[in-house]
C-alpha cells in the first residue's frame, strides 16, 4: 500500500490554562489516503476541531502541541526528537513557521468552517476574499486569480458568479456562503480540505445540497478530506473510513459501513442509538447517559466508564488504547475498549458497575468526584482502590485543582 | 437607496434637530436673569420712555414666539442678531472666531487618531505584555486629567521651564505670510503655526486619543479572535496582512462613531484649552459672552456649535455607511 496523504501519530495537543492543564487532544493516531473521505466524529468537547487544527499548526496561545508526529506527503508537519540533553525538541526536518504558511496552508491543506457568517469577512466582497487566496496560493496575478474565481463560484453552483463576485457576504444566503467557502478550498487547488462542522450551521435541506456538491466535486477533483463533524448521519453519508473521538481520544476506527454494522465501542453505539436510523426502526431513541467530562481532568481508567452501560470494575483502572479486533476492506477496526479479547484485562471476571454508572452518570468531572451522591459501600472500595493503582497519576494537588474546577 | 439619497435624507432628518436646538436655546436665553435694555444702559438713569422706545426699536415688546419667528428669519439668511456688547453682527464675530476653533478641533483629532491607533493596535498585538501595561496607564492618565490641567502642565514644563515653544496665542496659515511683521515665508509661517499649535492640540487631544486607544485595542482583539481572521491564516496569509488589512478594517467602524459622538467634547474641551493658550477662537468668545450677558452672541454661538455638533454627526454616518457594506442606507429588505 502507498503512503498515506497524511498520517497522524500520537498527536498531543494540550491547553495551558490557569485551571490546569487541558488535554484536548490526547495521543490520536490516523491516516488520510488520497481520495478518500476520513470523518472525525465526536460530541462537542471531544476535541475534534483542536486536532484538525492542530493539522495546520493554527493552535492559539495557551494551546500547544506537546507531543506526537504529524507527516503529510512525506514533510513533517510536527515532530520531536529527544535532544542531547534529554530534553524534547523540534526536529530538525520539521517546517517552519514561514513553510507551513506558504508551502503548506491553503495550498495543499485548505479550511471550510462550521459558520460560514463568521468566517467571511464582512467588510470585503466575496470576490475580493476569493481572489486573494487564489492569487497567493496558486501564485497566479490578479485577473486571472478573478477569473479562476468567477469560474469557481459558477463551479459550486453560485448563480450569476460575475454579478455575485463583487457583492458582500452578508447579500448571501448560509448556504450560498458555504458554497463560497467551498469554492476557496477548492479554488486553492489543496490535496486535503479539512471540512469543520461544514453543514452544522445550514438547515436540512441545504445540507443535503452541500453534501451532494461536496461529493461531486470530490469525485471530480479527487481531493480528500478530513470531515469534523458530530452528526452520524453526515457521516453515514459521505464518508469512506470514521474515527470516533471521545475526550481527546480516538476511541474506534473504521471503514464507515463496519462502524454502522459492526459496532466494537460502547461510545459508538450510544452515539448511534441517540439518533434516528433509516436501516432501523426504534421505538424511542436512547440519548447518552450524563454529559462529556472535561478534558481538564479526565476519569481514569477508561474515559468512558462513568457513562457506559456495560463499564465493569476493571474499566475503572485500566485505560485502554484503540486496537484492532477486526480487519475489513483491507482496512483495520480498531477499537479502544477492554471487552475485546485482545486486551486480556480480565473484563469477564471483573463485576459490572451499574449502581455506579447509575449514581454518577450525570457527574461532570467523572464518577469519582468527592462529595458526590456516590460513595454507597462497594462504590467506596473501588474508589479507593483507583487511587492505590493509580491508574492515573492522581496526587493531592490534582483533585485540588478538580475541586476548583468544580465550583 | 443609494449614498447620494441617504446624505439628503440624513440632511432632511437634520432639519427638526436643528430647529429643537435653536427653540431651546432662544427660550433658555429669555429665561435667563438679566434684561437686555438695562445692560445696553450700563446703569444710566433714564426715563421710561426711553427704555420703551428702545425695546421697541428690537422688537422686545412683542410677545416671545413672534420674536423667535422673527429670529428665525434671520437666522435662515445667516443673520444671527446683533452683539451689543461688542456692537457688531453677531455672524461677523463668529466668522472672524471659527477658524482657530476648527484649527485647534481638527489637529486635536488629527493627533489623536494618529497616536491612539498604531499603540492601540501595539497594545492589542502584545496583550498582557510590558507594552500593553504602559499604554493602559496612559490611557488612564488621558481619560481621568481635565485638558485644561494638562494645559497648563505643558505651558509650565514647555514654555515656562524650557522655553521651547510659546505658550499663547496662535499663528493661522490662511492669514498668509504678509499678515505677520515677524513671518516671511510661507514655510515659516507653517512652522510657527506648528509651534503654536502642538501643546494646545496635546492637551486637547490627550482624553481623544486615551479614549480611542482603548476602543481601538479591544476592537482590534475582538477582530483578531474572529473566524476570518483563522480563515485567512489558515490560507496562508501573511500575518503583517491580516493585522493591515483583514482585522484592522473591521476594527474601525466603532472608531468612527467614537469620533463623531465624541465632538462634543472636543468642541467644549476646546472652549477651555483656548482660554487656557489664549487663542481668539469660539471658545474664548463663548466665555467672554457669557461674562457680558450678551445673550444675542450666546444663543449665535451655540446655534453654531449645535450644527457643527449634528454636521459631524451625519459625516460619520456616512463614513459608516461607505466603509461597513452591511449598513443598509434604511431600506427595507
Amino acid at each position: 500500500m502507498t503512503d498515506p496523504l497524511l498520517r497522524v501519530e500520537n498527536l498531543k495537543t494540550q491547553f495551558f490554562t490557569d485551571a490546569g492543564t487541558v488535554r484536548a487532544v490526547d495521543g490520536i493516531s490516523f491516516e488520510v489516503r488520497e481520495g478518500e473521505i476520513v470523518g472525525l466524529v465526536g460530541e462537542s468537547g471531544a476535541g475534534k476541531s483542536v486536532a484538525s487544527m492542530s493539522l495546520l499548526r493554527l493552535i492559539e496561545d495557551p494551546g500547544e502541541i506537546v507531543a506526537g508526529e504529524i507527516t503529510y506527503k512525506g514533510e513533517t508537519i510536527f515532530g520531536l526528537e529527544e535532544g542531547p540533553d534529554g530534553e524534547l525538541r523540534e526536529r530538525e526536518d520539521m517546517l517552519s513557521n514561514e513553510e507551513i504558511r506558504t508551502q503548506i496552508r491553503g495550498n495543499e491543506i485548505a479550511v471550510i468552517f462550521q459558520d460560514p457568517m463568521e468566517s467571511l469577512n464582512p467588510v470585503f466582497t466575496i470576490g475580493g476574499q476569493l481572489r486573494e487566496f487564489i492569487e497567493l496560493n496558486r501564485d497566479l496575478p490578479k485577473d486571472a486569480a478573478k477569473e479562476e474565481a468567477i469560474r469557481m463560484l459558477r463551479e459550486v453552483g453560485i448563480p450569476d458568479p460575475e454579478q455575485r463576485y463583487g457583492e458582500y457576504p452578508h447579500q448571501f444566503s448560509g448556504g450560498m456562503r458555504q458554497r463560497v467557502l467551498i469554492a476557496m478550498a477548492l479554488a486553492c487547488e489543496p490535496s486535503l480540505i479539512i471540512a469543520d462542522e461544514p453543514t452544522t450551521a445550514l438547515d436540512v435541506t441545504v445540507e443535503g445540497q452541500i453534501l451532494e456538491l461536496v461529493d461531486e466535486l470530490q469525485d471530480k477533483y479527487d481531493t480528500s478530506f478530513l470531515w469534523v463533524t458530530h452528526d452520524m448521519g453526515v457521516v453515514a453519508e459521505i464518508c469512506d473510513r470514521v474515527n470516533v473521538m471521545y475526550l481527546g481520544e480516538i476511541v474506534e476506527q473504521a471503514p464507515v459501513d463496519e462502524l454502522f454494522h459492526d459496532t466494537k465501542h460502547p461510545y459508538t453505539t450510544a452515539l448511534l442509538n441517540s439518533m434516528p436510523r433509516p436501516d432501523r426502526t426504534v421505538g424511542e431513541l436512547e440519548p447518552i447517559e450524563g454529559v462529556m467530562p472535561e478534558a481538564i481532568n479526565p476519569p481514569s481508567g477508561c474515559r468512558f466508564h462513568p457513562r457506559c452501560p456495560e463499564a465493569r470494575e476493571v474499566c475503572q483502572r485500566v485505560h485502554p488504547d484503540a486496537r484492532e479486533v477486526a480487519h475489513a476492506d483491507g482496512h483495520p477496526h480498531r477499537a479502544a475498549c477492554l471487552k475485546h479479547d485482545v486486551f486480556d484485562a480480565g473484563y469477564d471476571e471483573s463485576p459490572p458497575l451499574e449502581t455506579a454508572t447509575q449514581e454518577t452518570a450525570g457527574v461532570p468531572a467523572g464518577g469519582r468526584s468527592t462529595g458526590g451522591p456516590g460513595g454507597e459501600d462497594g462504590a467506596t472500595d473501588l474508589k479507593d482502590s483507583v487511587i492505590e493503582d493509580g491508574g492515573e497519576p492522581t496526587d493531592g494537588t490534582r483533585s485540588d485543582d478538580r475541586g476548583e474546577t468544580h465550583e | 437607496m443609494g449614498l447620494a439619497r441617504y446624505t439628503l435624507y440624513r440632511l432632511l432628518q437634520a432639519i427638526p434637530v436643528l430647529l429643537g436646538i435653536t427653540i431651546i436655546t432662544f427660550v433658555l436665553a429669555n429665561l435667563a436673569p438679566g434684561d437686555p435694555v438695562q445692560l445696553m444702559l450700563a446703569g444710566q438713569e433714564v426715563d421710561e420712555e426711553l427704555v420703551e422706545a428702545i425695546e421697541q426699536q428690537y422688537g422686545l415688546d412683542r410677545p416671545l414666539h413672534e420674536r423667535y419667528v422673527t429670529y428665525m428669519a434671520g437666522v435662515l439668511e445667516g443673520d444671527l442678531g446683533y452683539s451689543i456688547h461688542w456692537g457688531q453682527p453677531v455672524t461677523e464675530l463668529i466668522l472672524g472666531r471659527v477658524g482657530p476653533t476648527l484649527l485647534l478641533v481638527l489637529s486635536a483629532y488629527a493627533f489623536a487618531i494618529a497616536t491612539a491607533i498604531p499603540l492601540g493596535i501595539i497594545a492589542a498585538t502584545r496583550r498582557n505584555e510590558p507594552t500593553d501595561h504602559v499604554s493602559r496607564i496612559v490611557a488612564l492618565f488621558g481619560v481621568s486629567t481635565p485638558s485644561f490641567w494638562i494645559g497648563i502642565m505643558l505651558i509650565l514644563l514647555f514654555a515656562v521651564q524650557l522655553g521651547w515653544l510659546p505658550s499663547t496665542g496662535l499663528v493661522y496659515p490662511w492669514r498668509g505670510p504678509d499678515a505677520y511683521a515677524w513671518i516671511d515665508t510661507w514655510p515659516e509661517l507653517l512652522y510657527q503655526t506648528a509651534r503654536h499649535l502642538l501643546l494646545p492640540m496635546i492637551a486637547l487631544g490627550t482624553l481623544q486619543m486615551a479614549t480611542l486607544m482603548r476602543v481601538e485595542r479591544t476592537q482590534m482583539i475582538e477582530s483578531l479572535h474572529g473566524e476570518y481572521v483563522t480563515l485567512a491564516r489558515a490560507y496562508g496569509v501573511p500575518e503583517r496582512t491580516i493585522l493591515r488589512k483583514h482585522a484592522f478594517q473591521n476594527a474601525q467602524l466603532p472608531i468612527i462613531t467614537i469620533i463623531g459622538l465624541n465632538l462634543s467634547t472636543a468642541l467644549s474641551g476646546a472652549v477651555l484649552i483656548e482660554y487656557v493658550f489664549n487663542i481668539n477662537g469660539m471658545g474664548r468668545l463663548f466665555i467672554e459672552a457669557i461674562q457680558a450677558l450678551d445673550y444675542q452672541l450666546i444663543m449665535g454661538i451655540t446655534i453654531v456649535f449645535g450644527t457643527i455638533f449634528v454636521v459631524g454627526v451625519i459625516v460619520t454616518d456616512l463614513s459608516y455607511a461607505y466603509i461597513d457594506p452591511r449598513v443598509t442606507y434604511g431600506e427595507e429588505e
